[in-house]
């Protein structure tokens, strides 16, 4: 009897126990969508993951946003498009703030707001190095005394980019992270000229990086339409609309200001086979960007009866970068050599399965009036390439290797290593460097060991994806001199890319703008600092959970998820 | 007549496995004279399934024909395997033999000895290694030069002659149990992915993290010895260790290494593989069973990757297992 009371003890507690393990299910209207990675952090200043991208541009809002369908900035927390105005030579845009706009706690997002954000934008001890080279066209900001919802930002130059991307950064609750307005005295031109004199005469600043370096990124409130309820590291991250969603008082709110799904639900599995296996046993309702191999394979098997597959081209390029540094690489006709051994054909197809589209440069082939099509593509041409590198001044030996100045031509390429379709470029240039007698060892690396090393320089070549949009042509952070230790991982330094860079970025004539796009193509491919190997295709499936109306996007993440909802009609 | 006898007890399994192993051993010796181009990726011809026209066991993702990834396996497999088994167990054996022969209290040195390996040490941890340079050689061979002749120069006096025992049984011991403390896979994953992945370092990381076998093995295997007389009378003729380690101990401890020999390579074969599927230890264009079973995640349809490669492990496995029996058919003739 006493054993019998023991078992029966036993039974009921691991009953109970495995009642307690069971997860909850999935609330009916969520939509779950596929990730391969977590986004590690949610950090505004920090984020660079896709996916950290993603979550935080649901949690926070922006003044304009860059809207897919008609590829132009469009107005988000601001009421419309900035008011253009001149003083002296420099550029005024006004800008108002919607009246609907407001945080958690209800409070309005005012000017203030703005003001903070800037200043925390360019705050020394915060990790802002790419903000401020990204946004520092923006000189001063002039509150409105008369209306809190009005100002007006003091800029270089009144180019079309410039004008958007004005207001394209994150705006940070300043009731959250300095409720007692220490930064409102700190004048922004002081801290964008001379940190060390405003850190001196402001104390406040130190302050602000402390408190916001040790307060958890997860916690900041947006005026996003979605706040995050659940974040199991490497397992799953949800977001939740918010009952009390500002834009739903907005009259006709434009597409932009509609969240449909009330619950995303963002499931991490890294494995390409299990996630495949996920969608079909209706586990996720969206797969994001699988490989072109399975989408294709898909799109041609019998489960098209249940999943959606869409296609649209993409901004975001395969590049292959040079170490413009290195000793071996210094000279653009060895660049450019090494550029002819990529067999960008065979690569498009056997890593995209022909869902990808070839550029001379980093301009995308859609932008007719930019993109410079007298440029001949990039061809794999060993033989051009063997004649190149002797111009260069190498000589080959007996042997095939090949030498200058007592040193042989011998590189790595070093690629994520959990990318196969960067291993297939890298393995490739590899066979075709053997054969031309150039050693080239292949380097795998971590995701953020790579970037290290690409920031300090210590890589001699690379394969990296980037991600581009239609919106404005902003090459600063990543070709420019003053780029290098942020995002130039090719420390490229070149007077006339630098001049044409700066150039670009103010000029208002579209023309004008278009004909110094075009030459700096051919700029790019004479120097050869990086090579772009193809832009690819977005690829999505989706279970016919959803509503039919998803569709693929031209920009990352590869779909809108405000568009995305269960459709009403099916059952899980 | 002898000789018969033991023939006719290798079954058609013993002859299939050492078939097997001839043909591996083939097979690595036929990939030294295959073509540079044979690897060279086949990019318009990805994923193709066996019996196609010049792929006749398919090819993988990145266009790499499987038949030749097959047999550049099999060099790699030996590569890595054969060494790293010999490595370990000289290793093991070496180690093995001196702990058990030795023990705690044998082996004995003067403390003007001990005192100027302290002070080496000492030295050693004060002042830091060159990094660089041809200092980097002589830097340590000067210090272990002034140590040794500190330590014979210390010598003269009385006190210093005083001989003190040098646990190395424990010493040993102790690293076996540090070693077998820690999961191999997990010790191996982490030093290797902290190199660079070359096939010298992968062999050198196996036997460094495996040869605790064989010298628990050889350490029991002495100390039996020891209790017997024939060693005895050794000892009491004052015959020098090493003639005893040498003539007396290694031939009789060699015998169960020998037998588990085969056994070990299997397990390094295992081992080579796993860390080639994580992707760890190899560089990514050394072509090896374990990559191309990997390579499978990525194409979940192409069952010829997990087939082709699956069966030359098996079959490996399974023929060295085979030949361990073999050992014990012949030890009993």
């Amino acid at each position: 009897m006493k054993s019998f009371s023991f078992g029966l003890l036993a039974l009921l507690l691991g009953c109970i126990g495995l009642t307690a393990c069971t997860s909850q299910p999935d609330a009916p209207e969520s939509v779950r969508i596929r990730w391969a990675t977590d986004p590690q952090t949610l950090d505004p200043l920090l984020a660079t993951a896709p996916q950290a991208i993603e979550v935080i541009n649901l949690l926070h809002g922006s003044l304009l946003v860059g809207d897919y369908q008609s590829q132009r900035y469009v107005p988000w927390l601001a009421q419309s498009l900035p008011v253009v105005s001149r003083r002296d030579s420099l550029t005024l845009l006004t800008y108002t703030l919607r009246p609907e706009a407001t945080w958690d706690n209800g409070q309005p997002v005012v000017a203030r707001d703005v003001a903070f954000t800037l200043k925390v934008l360019n705050c020394p001890g915060l990790p802002t190095e790419y903000m401020r080279a990204q946004y520092g066209f923006v000189l001063d900001i002039e509150l409105d005394a008369s209306n809190a919802r009005r100002f007006t930002l003091v800029c270089q130059s009144a180019s079309q980019d410039i004008i958007g991307s004005s207001g394209d950064y994150l705006i940070l609750p300043e009731y959250s992270l300095d409720p007692q307005g220490t930064l409102r005295p700190v004048p922004l031109p002081l801290l964008r000229t001379d940190t060390l004199a405003a850190v001196q005469r402001y104390p406040a600043l130190r302050a602000l990086a402390h408190r916001y370096r040790t307060s958890p990124p997860n916690k900041l409130p947006g005026c996003g339409p979605y706040t995050l309820t659940a974040w199991a590291k490497n397992r799953y991250l949800r977001l939740q609309r918010k009952s009390k969603w500002w834009a739903r008082n907005v009259r006709n709110a434009p597409r932009w200001l509609q969240a449909n799904a009330p619950q995303l639900d963002f499931r991490i599995i890294p494995d390409d086979a299990t996630a495949l296996l996920a969608l079909r046993r209706g586990s996720i309702d969206l797969y994001p960007m699988p490989t072109a191999r399975e989408f294709n394979r898909l799109r041609h098997s019998a489960d098209t009866a249940n999943l959606f597959f869409r296609v649209a081209d993409s901004y975001d390029m395969t590049v292959v970068g040079f170490n413009t540094q290195r000793p071996a690489l210094q000279n653009a006709l060895t660049r450019r050599a090494l550029s002819m051994l990529f067999d960008i054909p065979g690569l498009v197809q056997a890593t995209q399965q022909g869902l990808a589209y070839r550029s001379v440069s980093l301009i995308n082939p859609h932008d007719k009036l930019a993109y410079n099509d007298s440029l001949p593509l990039p061809a794999f041409n060993p033989k051009a390439a063997a004649g190149l590198l002797q111009q260069a001044g190498w000589r080959r030996q007996p042997n095939g290797t090949w030498w200058q100045d007592g040193k042989q031509l011998a590189l790595g390429v070093s690629y994520k290593a959990e990318d196969s379709g960067h291993e297939i470029i890298a393995l490739q240039f590899q066979a075709a460097a053997k054969k031309l007698g150039i050693l080239v060892k292949a380097q795998p690396r971590n995701s953020e060991l790579l970037k290290k090393r690409l920031r300090k320089g210590e890589i001699d070549m690379y394969v990296r994806t980037m991600h581009g949009n239609p919106f404005s042509y902003n090459f600063k952070p990543i070709l420019h001199s003053k780029g290098i230790g942020i995002l130039n991982y090719t420390h490229f330094q070149n007077a006339e890319g630098d001049r044409l860079i700066d150039a670009i970025s103010v000029e208002q004539n579209t023309m004008r703008k278009a004909k110094l796009l075009r030459r700096f193509q051919t700029l790019l491919q004479q120097e050869s600092p990086l090579v772009v190997l193809y832009f690819a295709r977005h690829r999505l499936i989706a279970s016919r959970r959803l509503s039919p109306t998803v569709q693929a996007t031209s920009i990352q993440p590869g779909y809108d998820a405000l568009q995305l909802k269960p459709n009403s009609s099916s059952r899980r | 007549m002898r000789r018969l006898a033991w023939s006719e007890k290798i079954s058609w399994q013993h002859g299939a496995a050492i078939g097997w192993l001839l043909l591996l051993v083939f097979a690595a010796i036929g990939s030294l004279f295959l073509p540079e181009s044979s690897l060279t990726p086949d990019l318009r011809s990805t994923s193709v399934p066996p019996l196609t026209f010049q792929h006749w066991l398919g090819t993988d993702p990145l266009g790499q024909d499987v038949g030749t990834m097959l047999l550049y396996g099999a060099r790699t497999t030996l590569l890595v395997s054969l060494p790293a088994a010999a490595l370990a167990t000289a290793l093991g054996t070496t180690l093995g033999l001196i702990a058990g022969y030795y023990g705690n209290t044998r082996l004995r040195f003067p403390c003007a000895y001990w005192l100027a390996a302290v002070l080496l040490a000492g030295s050693l941890f004060l002042f830091r290694l060159p990094q660089a340079g041809i200092a980097r050689v002589w830097y340590p061979l000067l210090l272990g030069g002034t140590a040794l002749l500190l330590g014979k120069q210390l010598q003269r006096f009385s006190l210093f002659r005083r001989p003190l025992a040098f646990p190395v049984d424990q010493l040993v011991l102790a690293a076996v149990t540090l070693l077998a403390a820690i999961p191999r896979l997990l010790l191996v994953l982490a030093i290797a992915a902290a190199f660079e992945p070359t096939i010298p370092g992968l062999v050198l990381l196996l036997a460094l993290t495996s040869w605790t076998q064989s010298a628990r093995l050889t350490r029991a295997e002495v100390r039996r010895l020891l209790e017997l007389p024939y060693l005895e009378a050794a000892h009491s003729i004052g015959l020098p260790a090493w003639r005893i380690i040498r003539h007396h101990l290694l031939p009789n401890a060699w015998r169960p290494i020998a037998t588990t020999f085969p056994l070990s390579i299997a397990v390094f074969i295992a081992l080579e593989t796993t860390l080639s599927f994580l992707g760890i230890g190899l560089p990514p264009e050394t072509p090896s069973w374990g990559k191309l079973l990997a390579l499978s995640r990525l194409s979940p349809s192409s069952w010829w990757l997990l087939l082709f490669p699956g069966i030359c492990l098996l079959a490996t496995t399974l023929s060295l297992r085979k030949l361990l029996t073999l050992g014990k058919i012949k030890s009993t003739f």
